[in-house]
């Protein structure tokens, strides 16, 4: 870190942070990504450990980086216990808490050597392709600020990738933007981004993960699957929350489809990063059972691209798209019974 | 732009299948009008200026496709269940152009004369700045986005060139498309089955 009273310069030490991505994530893993290799942790590892379903009625946001997340008994909801619920990983929203000093925080972290995760609208920033085009709620990566020259220092592993200063002025617009509906952008509008900011810390370093370690990981997450609780979660949840959207389809409510967008990222994105790495375990550990149940768990990622896109293209006329969303739906449901069972039958023999 | 090679002993074998009647879609369009484009739901498009000429002869890894007409109308089959119909025949594969939004894979299903009907896997990497998650060959690859209102550098679309096996022994009649507005069909071509 540099600090100068004068200058106000403020910088992670080391070189910029790495840009992690994959085509499934979004926004919300790949700045985790960023954050935990910087930590020494593998991405991968930490958050693909975990596989759940999980829908929370009317908590879905039009924000690229929405992801299912219930609040804690005492506590303020964890977004980093929802994406990594087998490791230590811990993140808390917050705000500037002085409007006349809205970096103080920004600066505090940095000069921890700590990066800052900033929600941001993408109209305003000159790097990605909506800029003076179209309004969209979005997560960057602030490893800098110079004060001086009047610039904060900002990575972005979403395509097209970025990593360089932008303007004080231009970031300042982007990260108190309102955000508003924007009709060339119906799932990541409309939603105020206020300067909110994440606090990411992993409080443990992963332990190595081996076939004991990841066996514990996938019992836990196929009795989440095959338990029915109070909350939509598992293939009961799945099945309540698919009957739900076909209603809402029925009776002609588009924001059932505006929601499906978000909310199916972040499914879509959590199954693809499990898969990713139980197919490199087995790969790995010279098993072939868990690399396959590995690739049913993709298949359930990619069975999430029909389900959503049916519904993106049809939300000017949700009932006319009804009959290919129940197929969707049963398909999807269908490639989670199969992933569930093959990752039971693997995590038995490991 | 890979796999643009002279005929091969496989390309002797292969014939591309008309279906102008099924395009629905265009995903393709020039730099003075991308505005014309709407692979996706976002209305982003292939560049033209990286792609074949329209309906020209092309081959990929040895293997002919008719391109489609570029900029002058719709020049792919966005996928909702279409019935392909092909000269009745014995093949071994399924080659097809093919993008996706967003990873996918589906199911095509494979009419024979006898009357039996196979499901086979479909499967279609994104076109959006991806790898080929499914082993594909990159076909063609616009090195530029094209957006409604802009040109986007940094941001490649790619078309992928993808097979799928026919592995009964009968004789093909038709193709039945899957129902996933997705996935998006720019050619197809049968390898007959060699005798």
């Amino acid at each position: 870190m540099t600090v100068d009273a004068t200058a106000r310069t403020y910088m992670i030490i080391g070189p910029e942070p790495e840009l992690w991505y994959r085509d499934l994530i979004s926004c919300l893993q790949a700045t985790f990504g960023s954050v935990l290799t910087r930590a020494g942790a593998d991405p991968l590892e930490v958050l693909g450990a975990g596989w759940r379903f999980l829908h929370l009625p009317g908590d879905v946001r039009s924000e690229e980086f929405y992801y299912p997340c219930p609040p804690g008994e005492s506590e303020a909801a964890d977004l980093g216990a929802a994406l990594a619920p087998h490791h230590e990983l811990h993140a808390r929203w917050w705000q500037p808490a002085d409007e006349n000093d809205v970096w103080r925080e920004v600066r505090e972290t940095l000069a921890e050597d700590r990066l800052v995760i900033a929600a941001v609208d993408n109209y305003h920033l000159p790097f990605r392709p909506a800029y003076g085009d179209v309004h969209a709620a979005h997560l960057v990566v602030v490893y800098g600020l110079d004060e001086t020259r009047g610039v904060v220092h900002v990575s972005d592993a979403m395509p097209p990738s970025f990593r360089g200063a932008v303007p004080i002025k231009e970031f300042l617009r982007s990260w108190g933007s309102a955000n508003p509906t924007d009709v060339q952008d119906a799932f990541f509008s409309d939603s105020r981004i206020d300067r909110r900011c994440l606090d990411v810390r992993l409080d443990a370093p992963p332990p190595p993960l081996t076939p004991a370690l990841l066996g514990g990981f996938l019992r836990t997450d196929v009795d989440g699957f095959t338990t029915v609780g109070s909350a939509r979660t598992g293939l009961a949840g799945y099945d309540e929350f698919a009957a739900e959207l076909l209603d809402r389809c029925r009776a002609g409510d588009a924001g059932a489809l505006r929601e499906l967008y978000p909310f199916g990222w972040a499914m879509q994105a959590q199954a693809s990063l499990h898969g990713e790495l139980l197919r490199r375990c087995g790969r790995r550990w010279e098993d072939p059972a868990l690399a396959g149940a590995g690739r049913a768990v993709e298949a359930v990622a990619h069975a999430w691209t029909g389900l959503r896109f049916t519904g993106a293209h049809g939300l000017a006329d949700p009932r006319a798209v009804e009959a290919d969303i129940a197929h969707h739906a049963t398909v999807l449901r269908g490639t989670y019974a199969r992933a569930v069972d093959a990752v039971g039958a693997a995590a038995a023999l490991l | 732009m890979t796999g643009i090679s002279v005929s091969s002993a496989r390309g002797r074998l292969c014939d591309p299948v008309d279906i102008s009647d099924h395009r629905n879609n265009t995903a393709i369009s020039a730099a003075t009008e991308t505005r014309a484009g709407a692979f996706n739901v976002w209305r982003n498009s292939f560049a033209a200026e990286y792609l074949p000429a329209g309906q020209s002869l092309v081959h990929v890894d040895g293997v002919p496709f008719e391109f489609p007409p570029v900029c002058d109308g719709p020049d792919n089959v966005r996928c909702a269940g279409q019935f392909i119909r092909v000269p009745v025949g014995r093949y071994d594969w399924i080659h097809v152009l093919a993008a996706s939004e967003r990873r996918c894979e589906d199911t095509v299903e494979l009419n024979f004369a006898d009357s039996s009907v196979d499901a086979e896997s479909l499967r279609i990497s994104d076109f959006w700045a991806a790898p080929a998650w499914f082993g594909e060959v990159r076909a063609f690859e616009s090195l530029v986005m094209h957006y409604p209102h802009h040109v986007q550098r940094g941001i490649p679309a790619v078309m992928w060139a993808q097979r799928v096996p026919v592995t009964r022994r009968a004789d093909l009649t038709g193709i039945l498309l899957p129902r996933n507005v997705a996935v998006h069909v720019f050619a197809v071509t049968l390898q007959r089955t060699e005798l």
